[in-house]
């Protein structure tokens, strides 16, 4: 019997996302020349997780530096480089902004989530109205 | 800046929310993560799509490729997929209940008239966990689905399709949401964008009046240019393809992006060796509770210039496997 992938171009397109044998999700590299300074390279992660943290560190006080590339835009990695003034090590600004952002979104979600359900039973009670004026006539 | 009734906490506010939209604005909120958000609901939530078609019969006029192709991107029923393994991650060899959906096409033309084979004549054989899952997307008036072929008198197509789990990343085929808008700053007062124009771009640019007066009304020409203004409401409509409803797209997406981040934690906390067990899209199914209660540091944002490279290139640029296919498929349209 013939078999046929439904899509046939390429068909290592996991390798964007799964992470190689024995492969780090993150890896951390000090920079000897320059203090409280880490090169951190993500590994099947691109701008969406990249640009997030870069940002997002900026708005902390303690991280003097941080930002972020794709060496090659085909292969799924980016390297992020932060600097610190000292108070935190780079790592432990990574980890905090990671946390802030998880909670940031918690709070999107709830919020959402309530408004999603009230405005589903408002325009459900809009729809019920309209059939009864409907049939009304 | 603007008035904010809700002070100063992230919160939502719909504009339409039913079974296809969820069209809303994100307010007290920042560009990099409502950026990341929409991508990762472009492109990073699982959903079911047929993957691998055993070609039993085919003598209608279309390549066995073809009809392959179209299969795969015909739109499944995605509730509760969370309860299917990644047939990568299963014990099986190759497919079984526990990671797909069996579907079957079995048409046959024997009268005069042309048949047309639609997305509602996929048969479900295989035991799924729910009624719903795999079941093909209908919603046209006819409630006949897209049309996959057209048979002659004497043409016949057989096919066995195995729907697996998948994101968009890999195919655009597992893309949950036909479309995602996004905007903010409507009336450019931050100005990130540059308008062309031929000799006054306030004359020859359309304006979106309504939106505009969401987001505080038009600029006030008195007032100075504030170069360090940063956005903070941002307005999203998601539409979904129908596999998974709207709001379970933005709840997904939440939770995908919340366990990606996670992920680093683990990474970087020195959880060796299992770091791939929370490698974003591996593990969807795990929700994004109980991050919560995390002590918030007393960290409060700087809105200042935000510099660095990588910065604004990459906005619009990549939304991988986004945008392109959307146009070319066949999504509740008859030929
Ligand atoms: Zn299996």
């Amino acid at each position: 019997m013939l078999q046929q992938k439904a899509d046939h171009d390429n068909e290592n397109r996991f390798e964007l996302f799964l992470l190689d044998e024995g492969q780090q999700k993150v890896e951390e590299k000090a920079e000897t020349r320059v203090p409280n300074t880490s090169v951190f390279t993500f590994n099947k992660e691109d701008h969406t997780l990249g640009n997030l943290l870069a940002q997002r560190l900026l708005k902390n006080p303690a991280v003097m530096f941080a930002a972020y590339k794709v060496p090659h835009p085909l292969f799924a990695t980016f390297e992020l480089r932060v600097q610190t003034d000292g108070t935190v090590t780079p790592k432990e600004a990574v980890m905090e902004t990671c946390r802030l952002v998880i909670q940031d979104l918690s709070r999107l979600n709830e919020s959402f989530q309530t408004e999603w359900l009230g405005k589903r039973i408002v325009s459900e009670g809009e729809v019920e109205r309209q059939q009864r004026e409907h049939n009304n006539y | 800046m603007d008035y904010d009734p809700e002070g100063g906490s992230i919160n939502v506010r719909f504009l339409q929310a039913d079974s296809q939209r969820a069209n809303f604005i994100v307010q007290n909120f920042n560009l990099e993560t409502a950026n990341a958000l929409r991508r990762t609901m472009l492109a990073e939530i699982p959903t079911l799509a047929i993957d691998v078609v055993e070609v039993r019969d085919n003598t209608s006029v279309l390549a066995d490729e073809f009809v392959c192709h179209r299969l795969g991107l015909v739109p499944l029923s995605s509730t509760g997929v969370e309860e299917l393994l990644y047939a990568r991650d299963c014990d099986c060899d190759g497919y079984c209940d526990n990671c797909s959906v069996t579907l079957t096409l079995n048409a046959k033309c024997t009268g005069s008239e042309i048949m047309k084979v639609y997305a509602r004549d996929l048969v479900i054989e295989s035991r799924t966990p729910n009624d719903e899952l795999g079941k093909p997307v209908i919603t046209d008036a006819e409630g006949t689905g897209s049309c996959i072929v057209k048979l002659r008198r004497g043409q016949a197509i057989n096919m066995k399709c195995i729907a697996k789990k998948g994101i968009a990343k890999e195919h655009a085929k597992w893309a949950p949401s036909a479309a995602i808008g996004f905007e903010y700053d409507p009336a450019n007062k931050l100005h990130h964008l540059d308008y062309w124009f031929e000799e006054d771009p306030e004359k020859e640019w359309p304006k979106d009046e309504a939106r505009i007066n969401l987001d505080g009304g038009p600029p006030n020409p008195d007032e100075e240019f504030k170069y360090d203004a940063v956005p903070t409401r941002f307005f999203y409509d998601v539409e979904t393809v129908g596999g998974i409803p709207p709001d379970q797209i933005v709840q997904q997406g939440i939770a995908v992006l919340q366990v990606k981040l996670a992920g680093v934690l683990k990474a970087l906390s020195g959880g060796t060796g299992d770091a791939e067990d929370f490698g974003g899209a591996q593990s969807p199914g795990a929700n994004g509770d109980g991050y919560g209660g995390m002590d918030a540091g007393g960290y409060t944002p700087v809105g200042g210039p935000a510099g660095g490279y990588g910065g604004a290139s990459s906005w619009g640029g990549a939304a991988q496997g986004g945008t392109t296919p959307y146009g070319a498929t066949p999504y509740g349209q008859n030929w």
